[in-house]
Formats: structure tokens, sequence, C-alpha cells
């Protein structure tokens, strides 16, 4: 028995998808390929034995095919499965995309329905962690107002979310221009009026220039407000945390306090 | 009266949505907009919660009161006329400022206003048109906006209203028109059905006219809402028929309560028709439609469907449905106090059935009462709210909307009241033990939904999956089944997971157990000791030691 092959990929849509393009066209056999996106969680240390390590170049034009064949010969459901998959950050997810689409190429459209497998039900978790986060970041990213009234929010997301949280503000807030910068990877998505909403790397930015000003008039309002509405009589802070996670609230206008913690 | 001229926006919005908090349907659900090139907003019609608060409740719309000003005095209620609390009122303006800005950081899904009552029903409902036409029209607000309407308004207003808002709600208040009566002596049951058939009539007329199909309760099956006649093991045809005689005659007069007197018709108290009680009586047919609202006003139905003119005066409001645009699209909701009266369970759902069958209603909301007045004629609430009860209310509630119960099936008048140990769902499971063991790999959807553990989506996903594979007990796991509570009812490939004594007291003390002994919450004082065989422990015969016998031994 020869060794494996581990294709080692860029952590995006892209590079699985090159990824998934080379193993399969190498001849190897798909029991002896292996598919590993480099991300923080497994860059140096995990490297297996037996195992020859191949590094993936993305390849713009090699994903394009990969896509075009998921699309037209799975579904376009499995086609967004696949990429909301590829954005969690589960550690594997390019192997288990691998594996997804092999056995989606043999079964076709029903795949998607097929949550008995164990790879097809990993998938479908996967897509419903990232629509989890991705429906609580809808509510819970709070914007604050700068100069020239640009509108500037911070979150820091388990999965890569931002590329599925902008459309809907692009949406809600056509007339606004917005920034939302995800403080674990360090890209923004940038909206102007008229124009369509960008992606954007900014390696050096620092969370605390896009967070909340303390001096926004209307953010003291929702401060005031949220505290009114509670009920004293039912408070229960364990349904509340159970409800909106403590590691969404560094980010929400309504859990940081008036003063700079150094300043109490 | 306190009346304070200058006050801070900061402390009106203190004030006013101190004494909005009690409204519960906090929900932006219903409808799916998309934004539009010159105005803000859109709306997502599963809803999206923004902020939980200290109560753990979803904080979705910004919710006020116009005005905490208010001429009626019921009895449960903060702003009651008797009362000595401060009082102030938004101005339109500042209501779209502050729900603009709010809605532009995305604190808000939209706007929720509620209100006192200023003057008469008629001008406060008129300061509030003018805000929300404001709110839609100057500053083109594109979001969620739930209004509450008064009792007692002019039915042009209403009719003026809906157009603007995605939710209307006209709160019921209590379960029978008697405490009603006793506790907001100034509203009526008669006007507050009267404007709620109205907002449905007007909306199937609406719908009608751009060709919208309203969907049922059970949309996934393309089933009828009359669903009550779901009965396990299939083999029977008449079952429509079987829980028809069954509900019929109990939920009838349910909403009528004013003369206490069943089958009487439930809204028309000034003679309107006689011996007609439809509303309920018919499961989802509605014939005899005509004459349920009162006729006082000289309103038939097909007066009240097509547009009223307001004889108030002010003809601004008269506007025509525009094209395309929808009268009240996502619904009508309402809200019963639980606890302030003495109704028990079964009243109440019976009312909330008959609500969703002949109202059409959204969602019905139920508030665990909390005395804010510390009124002597209404009960005390020093031990909390009764939010156990409230919980089992919306448990019954979700299952008569989403899994095709009907209340007959879930109460009866000799047992009134859902049981504090089990939810309502498994309660029924183990009084039905006929109908079970179910086989996951053959039946249908509305089968498997009265399989307690499993819900709405783990049923379609059951169906789903079951296409491409036969399923076992570890792929329900991974499908989302509770199996812990599901392992009492179903088979897969015809076998229990492990051997189960198929009996009533047996399943419910593995229920209790699995759900980790009794709640603790209903009774802190119950410990376990060993049996004596002398009487040390002086037994007796009372609530405490009944509770005792029913738990997990």
């Amino acid at each position: 028995m020869g060794n494996t092959r581990v294709f080692v990929c860029e952590n995006s849509i892209d590079g699985i998808f090159t990824a998934v393009y080379d193993a399969w066209s190498s001849g190897y056999g798909h029991n002896n390929v292996r598919i590993e996106e480099q991300c923080e969680k497994n860059s140096y240390s995990n490297m297996a034995l037996f195992s020859d390590y191949i590094m993936v170049k993305t390849d713009f034009d090699k994903a394009v095919k990969v896509s075009r064949s998921v699309r037209a010969k799975i579904s376009e459901e499995a086609y967004e499965m696949v990429c909301k998959a590829a954005l969690s950050d589960c550690q594997g997810k390019g192997d288990l995309i691998y594996r997804f689409l092999i056995l989606g190429f043999r079964m076709g459209a029903g795949i998607v329905n097929h949550l008995s497998n164990e790879v097809v039900n990993k998938v479908f978790k996967l897509n419903r962690n990232v629509n989890g986060e991705v429906h609580h970041f809808l509510g819970f990213i709070r914007f604050s107002e700068h100069e020239n009234h640009v509108l500037t929010a911070v979150i820091h997301p388990r999965n890569n979310v931002l590329t599925l949280v902008t459309p809907h503000f692009a949406d809600r807030l056509p007339n606004e221009r917005f920034v939302i910068f995800d403080g674990n990877r360090n890209i923004c998505s940038l909206h102007v009026p008229g124009k369509p909403w960008v992606i954007a790397e900014i390696p050096e930015a620092d969370a605390d220039d896009y967070r909340c000003r303390a001096d926004d008039e209307y953010g003291k309002l929702w401060k005031t407000f949220f505290n009114s509405i509670a009920i004293k009589e039912r408070t229960n802070l364990k349904l509340q945390r159970n409800n909106l996670p403590l590691r969404f609230r560094k980010d929400m206008t309504e859990f940081i306090p008036d003063k700079p913690i150094s300043e109490l | 009266m306190i009346i304070q001229e200058g006050m801070s926006l900061q402390r009106k919005l203190e004030i006013l949505s101190d004494a909005a908090k009690f409204d519960v349907a906090c929900t932006s659900s219903g409808v799916d907009r998309k934004g539009t090139q010159n105005g803000i907003g859109n709306s997502v019609a599963c809803g999206i919660c923004h902020a939980f608060s200290a109560d753990g409740r979803c904080i979705s719309l910004l919710k006020v009161l116009f005005t905490n000003e208010c001429i009626f005095d019921c009895k449960y209620c903060i702003n009651r006329s008797s009362n000595d609390v401060v009082r102030t009122s938004f101005t339109p303006r500042e209501l779209c400022e502050l729900t603009i800005e709010f809605y532009r950081r995305n604190y808000i899904e939209g706007l929720f206003l509620s209100s006192g009552i200023m003057v008469s029903p008629n001008h406060t409902m008129e300061l509030i048109l003018e805000a929300l036409r404001m709110l839609r029209e100057d500053y083109h607000f594109n979001g969620y906006i739930h209004c509450k309407a008064i009792p007692g308004t002019d039915p042009a207003l209403i009719e003026a209203l809906g157009w603007y808002t995605d939710r209307m709600s006209i709160n019921l208040e209590f379960p029978t028109a008697e405490s009603l009566k006793n506790l907001a002596p100034h509203k009526n049951r008669k006007n507050i059905l009267k404007p709620m058939r109205q907002v449905q009539l007007l909306r199937e007329s609406n719908h009608e006219y751009l060709g919208i199909r309203d969907e049922g309760l059970l949309p996934y099956d393309g089933g009828h809402r009359d669903g009550g006649g779901l009965i396990l093991g299939g083999g029977r045809t008449d079952t429509g028929d079987l829980i028809h005689v069954k509900g019929s005659h109990m939920d009838s007069g349910m909403l009528s309560g004013d003369s206490g007197h069943m089958g009487s018709s439930l809204i028309i108290d000034d003679g309107g028709r006689t011996g007609s009680g439809d509303i309920i009586l018919n499961d989802g047919v509605r014939t005899g439609r005509k004459g349920l609202v009162p006729g006082d006003g000289g309103h038939t139905c097909q007066d009240l469907a097509s547009p009223v003119e307001y004889k108030g005066g002010i003809s601004l409001y008269k506007k025509p449905p525009i094209k395309r645009s929808r009268f009240v699209p996502a619904g009508q909701s309402t809200q019963l106090i639980i606890g302030a009266t003495n109704e028990s369970d079964y009243q109440i759902m019976s009312v909330s059935q008959a609500l969703y069958d002949s109202f059409n209603l959204k969602r019905v909301f139920y508030s665990a009462f909390v005395n804010v007045n510390n009124d002597s004629t209404l009960p005390s609430t020093q031990d909390g709210p009764a939010l156990l009860r409230e919980h089992r209310l919306y448990q019954a509630d979700f299952l008569l909307r989403f899994y095709g119960f009907r209340v007959s099936e879930l109460l009866t008048e000799k047992s009134p009241n859902f049981n504090v140990f089990l939810d309502p769902k498994c309660d029924w499971a183990v009084r039905h033990l006929e109908l079970f063991p179910v086989e996951v790999n053959k039946a249908d959807y509305r089968t498997l939904l009265r399989v307690p553990g499993i819900g709405v989506n783990s049923a379609r996903r059951i169906i789903a999956a079951r296409k491409s594979a036969v399923l076992d007990f570890k792929d329900l796991k991974a499908l989302g089944v509770v199996l812990k509570r599901a392992v009492y009812f179903i088979t897969c490939g015809g076998r229990m997971m492990y051997p189960v004594k198929f009996n009533e007291d047996f399943i419910t003390r593995e229920l209790l157990a699995s759900s980790g002994g009794t709640p603790s919450f209903i009774d802190k004082d119950i410990t376990y000791r060993q049996l004596s065989l002398f009487d040390d422990v002086n037994f007796k015969p009372d609530e405490k030691f009944i509770i005792q016998r029913h738990s997990p031994v």
C-alpha cells in the first residue's frame, strides 16, 4: 500500500475546490487522498506518517470548474450546502466536502436528504451551525455612527459569516455607508450606496476603531430602553444567557459599560 | 395627575417602555419584504431577535406606548386612570426619529406601538395613525410595524391603520367576558371582537384581490387546519367527525361567556342571531359568517370588508388600497392575561382554539399576571408570576397550531388544567398508549408529529431521510429527535430501542426520571427519606403527599 497523499489547501471556498479538483484528477483513488485546509488550528503540528504532503495553489479556474459541475450534476442546494460548510470553522471540513461530493456525484440531487449517511449528516450539521450563527448576527450586530454618518460594527464570529451576513444589511440599509469588521479574521465588508458591497482584508486593523462610541446619544437611549423593558418579577439570567450567549456581548452596545473598564 | 412639560426624550422613553413591558408579542415574524431603493428597511419572515432582556425575553421591536395617559381604569394595568404615575406622550416626530435611528444601528427590527387612551379611542388612534403615516411615508420606513388597536375605535380608522402596519393586535385580555367586565370595566367583549373580525375580513378580501392563498396551519402536507381528525394508525376514514362530536359541544360558547349559557352565539349579544353558536361549532368550516359581528352599528360583515368612511371628520385617512400593497400582511394576534382570574386552562385553550379557527389569528399570547398595582381584589403574585402555567399554555398553543391537536384531546371539563409534571404532548401520549408505538419508517407526517420528542423539523427530516435509507435509532438521534422522550413511543424496523413495559405508570415514571425528576420549581420542599414503619412523618392525605406519590421512585 502506498502513502496517503494529503492535499493541503488554502482555507477558503476556492482553495478547497481547487484541492477537490486536484485530488480527484490525480487518479490516486479516493481512499488514498485526503484534503486538509490550512488554518490556525492545524497549521504546523499533526503531520501524519506515511503521507505525502502536496501543497495546492489556489486556482480560480479549477475552482469554477468544480462549482459548475456541482451545480449542474448535483444541485444548487448541494452547492449552497458545500459553500456554507466551507465557511465554517470546523477542522477537516475540506475532506468532509470531498467525501460529500464523491457521494453527491454518485447519488445526484437526493444527497441533501440522505441524512442518515455520516458524511451528509456532518455537512448538514455544519450548515445548521453556520446558518444559526448568521441568524444570530443578523440580530446581534450593533452599528454605531461615526463622522459623516458612517456606520461601523465589530463582530467576532466563529464561522466566517461575513459574506452571508452583509447582503441582509445591504438590502436593509441601501442608503447607508457601513462597515462590518470581523475581528477574528481581520476582514471587513464595505457598503456604499448604489454600489455592490465588497469584502476587504485589513491585516493591520484594530477592532477598537470600529467599536461603538460611548458618546452616541442613541446608544444611551437604547441602554435605557433595554433596561426598562425587562420585567423585574420575571428576571431569568440563565434564560438570557441561553438566548444571548456571553460571547456575543462584548460587541453589543447594551452590554458595554458606560465608562471603559480602566476608568471604573 | 402629574403632567410634566419639557421632559427629556430619555425620560419619556424610560417611562413609556416601562409601561409597555407587559405587552408580549414582541415578534417580528410573518412578512418577507425586500428593501426599497429610496427607503430604509426590510422584513424577514422568520423574524429576528435583536437582544434578550434580563428576563430572558426577546427584544425584537421598539416596544413603547404612544402615551401612558389613560381614561380607562383597568385594575391590572399600571396606567389605569386612578393610579398616580408620571404621564407623558411621544410626539409623532420623536417616535419616528427614535425608530429610524434605532433601526439604523440594528438595535431593532421595527416598531411595536401600543398606547394608553388619551381623550377617546378615536383621538388616540388618530395620533397613532399620524405617527405611522409619517414613519412610512415621510421617513420611508420599510421595516416591521406592529400596532395595537384600541377597542372602540371607528372602523374607518382601523382600516386606515391596517395599510401601514404589518401586524395588528387587539388584546382580548381575559378568556371570559365576565372577567373582562370585572377587571376592565371600560372595555367590553363586543368592542374587542368586532375590530378583530373587521381586520380578518379585510385581510381576506385583500388576499383575494392580490390572489394570495392563506396557508393552513400544517403547511407541510397541505392539510386543513381542522386536522383534529388525525388518528394514528390509519384505517379510520371518518376521523373528522369523531373529533367534531367530541370537540363541538364543549367548545361552544367559550367566547361568549356573557350570559354563561352554552350554545348561544358568542359575539352577538344583542340578539342578532339566535342559536347559531357557529363560530366555534363548525371546526374550521365557516358558514354563516354574516351576523357574527354585532349588528349594532348597522355593519354586516360585507360592510366591514369594504372600505368604510370615517365619520369623525378626518377624511384624510380614507386611503384606497394601493395596488399590490397588503393589508396587515403579518396577520393579527392577541393577548390573554393568565392567573388574574380563575379560568381554567381548558377555558383558556378553548378560547385560543376558537380564535385560531374562526378569527384566523396568527398567534395568541399568554402573559402571566403580575400584580403591579397591588390591587387587593386581584390575586397576589408575591411568589412570582405563574411562569410554569404560562409555559404549559404556550406548549399547548404550539400543539394547536403546528401539530394538529385539538383542545378536546388535551384537556376536558373533568381535568381542566395541564399536568404540571409532564408537558401536554407527553401527557397526551401516555394517556393514549393504544396509538403507540409508531413505526418511524412508515408513519405519515401527522402521525410522527404526535410522538413526544419529535417536532416539526425532525418529522420533516425523517420523511426526507427515509427516502434514501431505512432509519435506525442512531440515525434519529442525528436527525434531532429527542430520544429520551421518543424512545417509549417509536419502533425502528419493528423494534423498540430496548424492552419497554408498555404501561402508563411505567412510562410516566421513566419520562419524569429522564427529565431530571420532579421539576425543581414545582415544590422545593419535597425531600426523599427512608420509609418508616412508624408514622413519624405524620402522613396526611394532603397535597404534598399526592405529589410525592407521583414522583419518580
